[in-house]
């Protein structure tokens, strides 16, 4: 198994991997978290957002050998997608926004090394913290990375994820 | 009351903090409080900054000198691969002397307009369910209750944790 960064220090050369995370596999996501309508993100903003001077995100790809790809010809079987965020209490943390390993690669170990992955990336760019949201009807991804050392903060600190969006954005910005 | 809404500069990570230590105190979480000055700085106007702010000033009543720090909002962008950009609200305070001005709705709305102007589709944010007043402000706004309505729960490793899952693995 090898890991590609295409946007850290590790990368080949700038623009070699454009277009690696597809929209197909953030869609397989989605349809494994039964949100499948609202992936409106395109390939071309993806590219974009995640390829210029300034990314908005990073991301890590698990490719397995030659032999080991699927009958499709797939070799990226994982992949995971973070950015550096801020705590105003401790300062510089990472948020992983997807973490994805294709079914039948799964249980082999892939999720524990991309997340070890970005745990490293994290403690090197002086991080304190990881921060992710699981649905709460995700039992299987919630008692594995219970099982790697995090806290439910929704739980325990009863902390609530809002979002202003569309209308209600718009209404806030002409108040 | 006059006020100013700018866009905070080196020297008010003082105040920053002050403020972030006040909010805190609010939120009964005081004691979590690690950030210092000298973090502050460097994350926030180095080369690349990890956090931006906006501040809001009112004048003295003495002289020019006289200003004083009352509100602030530390944000970031942010990526959800299924709509792209968000803007990330991750503090947002006013003194408690300053509140019901209009200071609050003032942040809010440079905030949105940022947010609309830099293409992003949301703004997001994370708020304790105990903090009503912070809540029921909010759900006025037209916020969504992402907890509530779709399930998302919000996990954390933290510094001691993130050392052992970076640590190389056994088999």
């Amino acid at each position: 198994m090898t890991f590609l960064d295409p946007w850290g220090q590790e990368s080949q050369k700038q623009g070699s991997w454009r277009g690696t995370i597809h929209v197909h596999s953030l869609k397989e996501l989605a349809e494994y978290e039964n949100l499948a309508e609202h992936v409106k993100v395109t390939q071309k903003d993806l590219e974009q957002d995640g390829f210029s001077k300034n990314p908005f995100f990073h991301g890590i790809i698990a490719e397995v050998p030659e032999q080991h790809r699927t009958k499709e010809g797939h070799r990226k079987v994982g992949y995971t997608l973070y950015f550096y965020s801020y705590s105003s209490f401790v300062g510089r943390a990472i948020y992983m926004e997807d973490l994805y390993v294709m079914p039948e690669f799964r249980g082999k170990g892939v999720g524990k090394a991309l997340m070890s992955k970005v745990a490293q990336l994290a403690l090197a760019a002086g991080c304190h913290q990881l921060n992710f949201t699981i649905l709460d009807w995700n039992k299987p991804s919630m008692d594995f990375y219970l099982g790697q050392g995090c806290f439910d903060a929704t739980a325990t600190i009863g902390y609530h994820c809002m979002r202003c969006e569309g209308e209600a954005l718009k209404q806030l910005a002409q108040l | 009351m006059e006020y100013k809404l700018r866009k905070a500069e080196p020297r008010d990570v003082p105040d920053i903090l002050r403020l972030v230590k006040e909010l805190a105190k609010y939120e009964e979480m005081e004691h979590q409080v690690t950030l210092t000055e000298k973090e502050l700085l460097e994350d926030g106007f180095g080369d690349t900054p990890f956090y931006h702010c906006i501040i809001t000033e009112i004048q003295g009543e003495k002289s020019s000198e006289d200003r004083k720090v009352v509100g602030f909002a530390m944000y970031y962008f942010t990526y959800d691969p299924w709509v792209g950009k968000q803007l990330y609200l991750e503090e947002f305070y006013v003194m408690d002397e300053y509140r019901g001005l209009g200071i609050g709705s003032g942040i809010l709305r440079n905030l949105s307009n940022l947010a609309m102007k830099t293409r992003c589709t949301g703004m997001m944010f994370v708020v304790a369910e105990n903090n009503e007043p912070s809540v029921q402000f909010y759900k006025r706004r037209g916020a969504e209750d992402l907890s509530q309505e779709e399930g998302w729960r919000l996990f954390r490793f933290d510094k001691d944790s993130l050392v052992k899952m970076a640590a190389p693995s056994e088999e």
